[in-house]
């Protein structure tokens, strides 16, 4: 039993939310391979149309100009493009940057020199989660989704589980090679068979080396001279590892200011996700505070945003409080405090400090039990506030007090 | 009975001269857990908490029989500690650390697999089982009531909430086990499950699940075949969590259509498991199938 595969779907993920993950753009991912020895194809990253103008006449026309953005399906999107001539390019660029208004913003272009493809095939390394094991995935078509083909044509992709200590074993590589060249043997002569091997020992020290979580190189073109070459990379890291890859660490589709609050957000073990509902929700603990956001919708209200605090103390709570006055188009404030490790009378403390600062734009409901609850409401009470004890009276009284 | 985690179980902590660590062996102590050992490299021969410290796992291991070991060491330090918990012979770990790197994991859980060591966690609170007073983890104890039902759950604060709801309908459990919030975790659901139905004490199966991952389904797979005589409950949790968005647990990840809450739902009762909506309907359904009991404590 065998249960595949998470990481093919992050393409789309990450596509809907910028920032969610450690993607790299295609040139920072390509940067990697071509530094590792991996033919890339000559190219240059511009940000400004002189520079595409410039760069067009040094790479020489027809060039590829592809849009960088963590966006999936670019070519459909009409964001990877082709120009015949360097003044082409600079109206391209300015056409493609152009596009960041209606939708992903584009930071900037890769143009690359056209190369003539005989064929394609594709080559990734991602981590299957359920069996706790790195996958590496060959398969005989290049430029169509990995998850489709996987789907689809199963025959077409070889899979290999291998150790995430020791590595592929040499049997597992000529394992693999074989199986790509018995199916192609008009293109993988020794020579393109040794590129490969090349390609699947470098793919795999990358991706041990920078804490892939995927690294996909789709399509990986077969040149008219038999030669591989990577026509588009892929490379999530892992956001646990970044400790380790500081110098990776950068906004990436977002805008300074949201990639500022994301990483002050993930110092402090807070997640914040805006909905677009009323209903603030400030709890601690993931599983409850989903919990929580069925409970609203089953009775018919709609929340403003998912937080999840790490666990919180009097001064935690008083920060978590301030998000909601930037933050969301909260009406009401559903705090759940359900004191396991730590206090309610101090966590109540933490309140009351924080509306003697501060006059909360929106009403207050606080459901509290725990450690110390009796204490906890006692000191809420002498300040206005009536603590509830069941989660779904909670819910219902800020449902009713969203409804006046 | 229970499972992992007994009267018995001689415990080290490593990792623990910090803070948490500390706090957390005295509770786990006045719980009733036999915590002989505590390891943190350069506080060897200190006290903490009454408990003797040693430099590494292998001293400690000399000086006392271990049979599992709590870690309270960073993220980053996590693989290292483990791979010398399992070098060591010892066969059960409990890794709360949130945020391991997922190649850390991997070579851990590769390393514990070919050792036979069976790891809960990372990111987990835990593992308690209230009839043999011992608990390896942080877990709230007060919540927690001997009886006979066996809780497996991947969220921490979930599990208070609804075990807290069980013990004052009544509801004993026999072993509560956190299988960790990560998208990858030793321990998974069908290796609880299967454990459970083998502890003659346990006589129903509460499972705690939520969005993300193949866990549920894996489980589902499981009991299709094996047609347990125990019932099996479940609670989900994000039926209306965002989307494409790592929901605080980075296992609780929705990705295109997998990983939906009513997929695993749809499974879980195809193979026979009560799910309960709602926490208050599922204490109903465990509290209705009266295959449950309190027992006095052991």
């Amino acid at each position: 039993m065998i249960y595949l595969v998470r990481t093919m779907d992050l393409k789309f993920l990450i596509a809907e939310q910028p920032g969610s993950v450690m993607q790299l753009f295609e040139h920072e991912a390509k940067e990697i391979l071509a530094r590792e020895g991996v033919l890339v194809p000559r190219s240059c990253y511009v940000s400004t149309a002189e520079q595409a103008l410039e760069s067009t006449t040094r790479i020489g026309p027809p060039v590829v100009l592809k849009a960088q953005t963590l966006v999936k399906g670019r070519g459909k999107a009409g964001l990877v493009r082709l120009a015949y001539c360097p003044s082409e390019a600079a109206r391209v660029f300015e056409e493609l940057v152009g596009r960041s208004h209606e939708g992903p913003s584009v930071s900037g272009v890769l143009i690359e020199e056209k190369i003539p493809l005989v064929g394609e095939i594709f080559l990734s390394i991602t981590v299957d989660c359920p069996n706790a094991s790195p996958l590496l995935l060959v398969g005989l078509q290049g430029g169509v989704e990995v998850e489709t083909i996987l789907l689809d044509r199963p025959e077409f992709v070889k899979k290999v589980h291998f150790s995430p200590a020791k590595g592929l074993k040499e049997a597992q590589i000529f394992e693999v090679l074989d199986f790509v060249a018995n199916a192609m043997p008009e293109f993988f002569g020794v020579r393109t068979r040794k590129q490969l091997e090349k390609l699947i020992r470098v793919s795999e020290k990358i991706f041990k080396t920078y804490d892939c979580e995927l690294l996909e190189i789709n399509p990986l073109g077969i040149a008219d001279d038999l030669s591989l070459v990577v026509i588009d990379a892929l490379m999530v890291i892992d956001d646990d590892a970044e400790f380790r890859h500081p110098d990776l660490v950068r906004p990436r589709g977002q805008s300074q200011q949201d990639f500022q609050r994301e990483q002050e957000f993930k110092k402090k073990g807070w997640t914040f996700i805006p909905m677009g509902g009323e209903i603030g929700i400030l709890s601690s603990g993931a599983g409850i505070t989903m919990a929580i956001l069925d409970l609203i919708h089953l009775y018919g209200g709609k929340p403003a945003n998912f937080l999840d605090t790490a666990q919180m103390d009097r001064r935690g709570i008083y920060e978590a409080f301030q998000i909601f006055h930037t933050n969301t188009n909260t009406k009401v404030l559903l705090v759940n405090i359900f004191a396991g490790l730590n206090r309610c009378d101090d966590l109540a403390l933490g309140i009351v400090d924080y509306l003697r600062d501060f006059q909360p734009p929106f009403p207050i409901v606080v459901r509290m039990i725990g450690n110390k609850d009796e204490e906890g409401r006692r000191i809420l009470r002498e300040h206005g506030l009536e603590p509830l004890v069941a989660l779904e009276e909670a819910v219902l009284k800020a449902i009713e007090k969203l409804r006046g | 009975m229970s499972i992992l985690a007994f009267s018995t179980t001689n415990v080290l902590v490593q990792g623990i001269t910090g803070r948490a660590a500390r706090h957390h062996t005295r509770n786990m102590l006045d719980y009733g857990t036999r915590i002989v050992a505590g390891v943190r490299p350069g506080a060897g021969g200190e006290v903490v908490e009454g408990v003797p410290v040693y430099d590494s796992v292998e001293e400690a291991c000399r000086h006392h029989k271990v049979d599992a070991s709590v870690l309270f060491v960073p993220a980053a330090r996590v693989k290292d500690a483990a791979i010398e918990a399992i070098q060591n012979g010892i066969k059960l770990l409990v890794i709360h650390a949130e945020h391991v790197p997922l190649h850390d994991v991997m070579i851990l859980l590769e390393e514990a697999r070919s050792s036979g060591v069976t790891v809960i966690g990372p990111n987990t609170p835990g593992i308690i089982s209230p009839p043999e007073r011992t608990k390896l983890g942080f877990m709230p104890s007060s919540y927690f009531q001997p009886g006979t039902l066996g809780v497996a759950s991947r969220s921490g604060t979930l599990t208070y909430e609804l075990v807290f709801r069980l013990s004052r309908a009544g509801i004993g459990q026999s072993t509560v086990i956190g299988v960790g919030g990560d998208r990858i975790v030793g321990l998974r659901f069908g290796e609880a499950v299967r454990l459970f139905n083998e502890d003659p004490e346990t006589t129903a199966i509460l499972l705690i699940g939520e969005i993300g991952g193949t866990m549920e389904e894996e489980v589902a797979e499981l009991l299709a075949e094996w047609h347990l005589q125990k019932p099996v409950f479940a609670f989900l949790a994000g039926y209306t969590a965002p989307q494409g968005r790592r929901v605080g647990h980075s296992g609780a990840l929705v990705e295109r259509s997998k990983g939906r809450v009513e997929d695993k739902l749809k499974v879980l009762a195809e193979a026979g498991v009560a799910v309960g909506r709602t926490l208050t309907e599922v204490v109903e359904l465990v509290r209705a199938s009266s295959t449950y009991g309190t027992r006095p404590h052991v």
